[in-house]
């Protein structure tokens, strides 16, 4: 739209006609005070604080609803603006409790800031207030609504960004209340969000409640690390302790929200099974020693065993996604000093000649702009709640939206088909889509296609890739173990060509893609984390494994990396059975937020982030115990004084991932095929310790579901154990099919 | 928790709106239903109604709350709805309320002990010209005294 000239408070702003005039005096740097407008959110008008006064108009206008137009001139501070706006607060503040010095908003609240400005010092009002009666709305949020002044924004919240309307407005009048439907309470994977836009202190964050006032506070810019997002963030820390995260503005990652997991993950930070001091084995025993101590007998463990016998190539490192950019950088580094190439990040693919290779190759902010979307093998909803948000967006700007899953999830937008397809037979269904795409363009069909009949399904998949303008095919985690993997990969890539299409890679998550960068996977004489652990290495370097978790059979994993003659260093940050179990020494290291590094996100971006707070008591940021180890072993090149030197060193010429040229396959096989995933809030060590994201109906998750005659195969029923997991029979999962979601350590082979 | 008949119902009023706008018929559904739930709702009658119309369940709520003709508390066989809006209230209303009151012996929102009658004060009815009013189940009575009250309220069977 064009732009226009118009006046606010005598100075000439040109901005676009339609804008509303609360947008450009925000732009502008005006102050005009507001409590239900958000500019994330549709306009409501509802709390009348934004009144100014326009010429022409006979009464005040609320400038979040009014359109500019050529010529318009506004006055945001004249007295009939402040009159207006002293009447409206009066009338806002009649049935709000002064309990700002008990409420955990006061410092930070938007009412009580509006109020010194515009409100009067004494009260008119000697009625009763109303009261209202609090409800348990779940472990995330604390209410209390008696402090609520009814501006919708949770409301509009939960309706326009969180995609299922949680709050609404129950009641009328005097008795309006802002709840959720009776005792369900809030069950969205970005309710704390809520948090952020309630004005006043109606909600507030549950975990955090009564710890501190805001100003006694330090804010720390961070980046959250559990996904592929990278969600800015801002750490507010006191005496050395996270106490709360809060959404930090990024309009091409995160724009102004976070997920639940980002910003209640650090109450792990202080959990009880922390890993505090340097401990070593001996003759069975655990005893606590100086780092010093740790280090030399680390150091002395790796030379004795493989080293000075000249065996280095029985010497390997495995790490989990969750480690920094850095971490990998020098972990990797050491390894291939030593000369060694055993180097693996991907612990949890049960055969890595079949892995899925894909590129990622459109933005995040792209992603609202497309108008086609194929999704294959994710819920995205709860893996990646981010990239999710910008799905739903394309989904309400118009953009369609196929799935091809093993099971129905919750999406909350609307798809115009939910495929449920066996594991084995998705391959196939690309196989079939991608030849129709090709005969579509006369284009000459290989050997492995020409005998497959296309099904409907796959026409009708096919043909609206081939409509659209602009689509991205998304690939999954629920594919990454699938028999035929690497095959679903290059079908993928082909079809992705054909149609012009980008494709997005979110089958491995957290800093996986700093793992590819900085190449923490074996080297062409190396092994892989499968074959390392099958042959058994006589030393290992672990770096944050929590081996029930991480490897897609821990049974297997543990018993290799307890082997006699194995000598292993593991680096965690928490406690864990197992890991005491095989180690020989076991490093604290520091976890999130406690130490600086960078994250790479799905489209390559490089975010690198301070510590926030500094580890507790003899706990140290892996990169500098790594960089010591280094100097113990006397390698060259790790003269660091700071991690930022290490990042500088790190080229970042964007990891491009080959696609395999392994042969196609696409035979359609009637084995049952078990998907595993950790639960939502289960994902990393750090979210598994955080107790109010654990008490959530997300973190509860943990069940086998398949159906009726997946059960009867594997003859188990409803709340049988299967490995080691509740069954749930639902017809909603694809025949052959165990999709098991879990927040507990696996047993058993998957 | 619908009736097949009533899903009838709702189904001609879905008809009414938009494809894709079923919500929109949420209040004559929640008439619907609250008629054969011996007039009140609960909440898994608004949920099942929600369901019904693919709409989130505190949406049905809002609306079911909103409104004063949905009943959330057990009613009497007939509800006596008194105006206590502006017309009426200048017309003694408030006095008639207590009459009312006094005669059934219970307080406004109670149902009588033989389960016949409850009084509501509701908003105006639109009957201004005859007030002051209240309405009987579809039946509006007009211009009220205390002798016209007992005449209509005795012969509630």
């Amino acid at each position: 739209m064009a732009d226009i000239e118009i006046e606010i408070d005598g100075n000439l702003v040109s901005a676009k006609a339609g804008e509303m005039l609360i947008a450009v005096t925000d732009r502008e740097g005006i102050s005009v005070p507001r409590f239900c407008y958000h500019k994330k959110l549709s306009v409501a008008a509802n709390c009348r604080m934004c009144l100014v006064d326009v010429e022409g108009a006979p009464k005040p206008q609320p400038a979040c609803s009014t359109p500019i137009n050529e010529g318009m001139k506004v006055h945001t501070n004249n007295e009939k603006v402040k009159a207006s706006q002293k009447a409206v607060m009066e009338f806002l503040l009649i049935n709000h409790p002064l309990d700002c010095p008990i409420c955990d908003q006061g410092g930070e609240c938007e009412l009580q800031d509006v109020a010194m400005d515009y409100g009067s010092d004494v009260s008119r009002f000697s009625e009763g207030k109303r009261v209202v009666v609090d409800g348990d709305i779940g472990p995330l949020i604390q209410t209390d609504m008696t402090r609520c002044i009814h501006c919708t924004r949770c409301v509009r919240f939960g309706a326009e960004i969180g995609g299922i309307m949680e709050m609404g407005g129950t009641g009328r009048g005097e008795d309006l209340k802002i709840e959720p439907f009776l005792a369900e309470g809030i069950q969205s994977e970005l309710s704390g969000n809520m948090i952020d836009v309630c004005p006043v202190g109606a909600l507030t964050s549950k975990p955090f409640r009564y710890e501190l006032r805001t100003w006694q506070m330090n804010s720390v810019s961070n980046i959250a690390r559990h996904d592929l997002t990278g969600s800015n963030i801002v750490t507010q820390t006191y005496k050395g302790r996270v106490k709360r995260i809060v959404a930090k503005d990024n309009d091409s990652v995160n724009e102004t929200w976070i997920s639940d997991r980002d910003r209640f993950s650090y109450e792990g930070l202080a959990h009880e099974n922390r890993l505090l001091s340097p401990q070593i084995k001996v003759k069975g025993e655990w005893r606590e020693v100086s780092w010093d101590e740790a280090l030399e007998f680390a150091m002395r463990g790796l030379t004795d065993k493989v080293l000075n016998t000249g065996e280095a190539n029985k010497l390997g490192a495995l790490a989990s996604n969750t480690a920094t950019l850095e971490e990998f950088h020098l972990l990797q580094k050491l390894l291939r000093e030593v000369g060694s190439e055993n180097i693996d990040y991907r612990l949890n693919i049960k055969d890595l000649e079949n892995t899925v290779t894909l590129e990622s190759n459109i933005k995040l902010a792209g992603l609202e702009g497309v108008d086609h979307v194929l999704i294959i093998g994710s819920n995205p909803r709860l893996e990646q709640p981010m990239i999710n948000h910008r799905l739903r967006k394309a989904s309400l700007s118009g953009a369609s939206i196929d799935v091809i899953n093993v099971m129905a999830f919750d999406f909350n937008y609307q798809l115009n088909s939910e495929n449920i397809v066996t594991p084995n037979q998705i391959a196939f269904m690309l196989a079939e889509v991608l030849k129709l795409i090709l005969q579509a363009s006369n284009a000459e069909i290989p050997e492995a296609l020409s005998k497959i009949e296309a099904s409907d399904t796959a026409k009708q998949l096919a043909d609206r890739l081939l409509d659209a303008d602009n689509s991205v095919i998304i690939l999954g985690e629920h594919m990454v173990n699938n028999p035929q993997a690497s095959s679903i990969a290059q079908l993928i890539n082909e079809i992705a060509q054909q149609t012009n299409s980008t494709t997005l890679n979110i089958s491995a998550t957290a800093n996986s893609m700093a793992g590819d960068l900085t190449e923490f996977v074996p080297g062409k004489k190396g092994l892989d984390a499968n074959a390392m652990l099958a042959t058994g290495l006589k030393a290992y370097i672990l770096l944050d494994v929590y081996p029930h978790f991480d490897f897609h059979h821990p049974a297997q994993a543990i018993k290799a990396l307890s082997k006699k003659d194995a000598f292993v260093i593991s680096m965690n940050s928490f406690k864990d059975e197992a890991v005491a179990q095989y180690s020989d020494v076991m490093l604290p290291i520091a976890s999130f937020y406690e130490t600086s590094g960078s994250h790479i996100n799905i489209e390559g971006k490089v975010q690198s982030f301070c510590a926030s707070v500094s580890a507790p008591s003899d706990v140290k940021p892996a990169w500098k115990v790594l960089k010591v180890l280094a100097d113990l072993l006397q390698l060259p090149g790790f003269h660091f004084a700071n991690s930022m030197q290490v990042t500088s060193e790190i080229s970042n010429q964007g990891h491009k991932q080959n696609v395999s040229n392994k042969k196609l396959d696409i035979k359609v096989k009637r084995s049952v095929n078990v998907i595993w995933q950790k639960s939502p809030y289960a994902v990393d060590a750090l979210s598994r310790h955080a107790s109010a994201l654990q008490a959530t109906k997300i973190g509860q998750m943990h069940s086998a579901s398949m159906n009726k005659a997946t059960a009867k195969k594997l003859e188990v029923a409803e709340n049988d154990n299967y490995l080691g997991v509740p069954v749930s029979i639902r017809e909603s999962v694809a025949n052959n099919c165990v999709f098991v979601n879990t927040n507990k350590p696996i047993r058993g082979e998957l | 928790m619908i009736s097949n008949q009533a899903k009838k119902q709702i189904d001609v009023w879905v008809a009414k709106y938009p494809i894709g706008r079923q919500s929109s018929a949420v209040m004559e559904a929640l008439k619907i239903v609250q008629a054969e739930n011996e007039n009140r709702l609960s909440a898994d009658i608004i949920q099942a109604v929600a369901d019904y119309l693919d709409m989130p369940s505190i949406a049905a709520q809002e609306v079911a709350t909103f409104y004063e003709n949905y009943n959330h508390k057990s009613v009497g066989k007939h509800t006596i709805r008194i105006c206590h809006n502006i017309s009426c209230m200048l017309n003694g209303a408030d006095d008639l309320v207590k009459y009312l009151e006094k005669k059934l012996g219970v307080k406004t929102g109670k149902v009588t002990k033989n389960g016949l009658v409850n009084v509501k004060k509701v908003e105006c009815l639109g009957a201004c010209v005859g007030a002051p009013m209240f309405q009987i189940g579809e039946q509006y009575y007009e211009n009220l005294t205390k002798q016209k009250i007992d005449e209509i309220v005795d012969n509630l069977k």
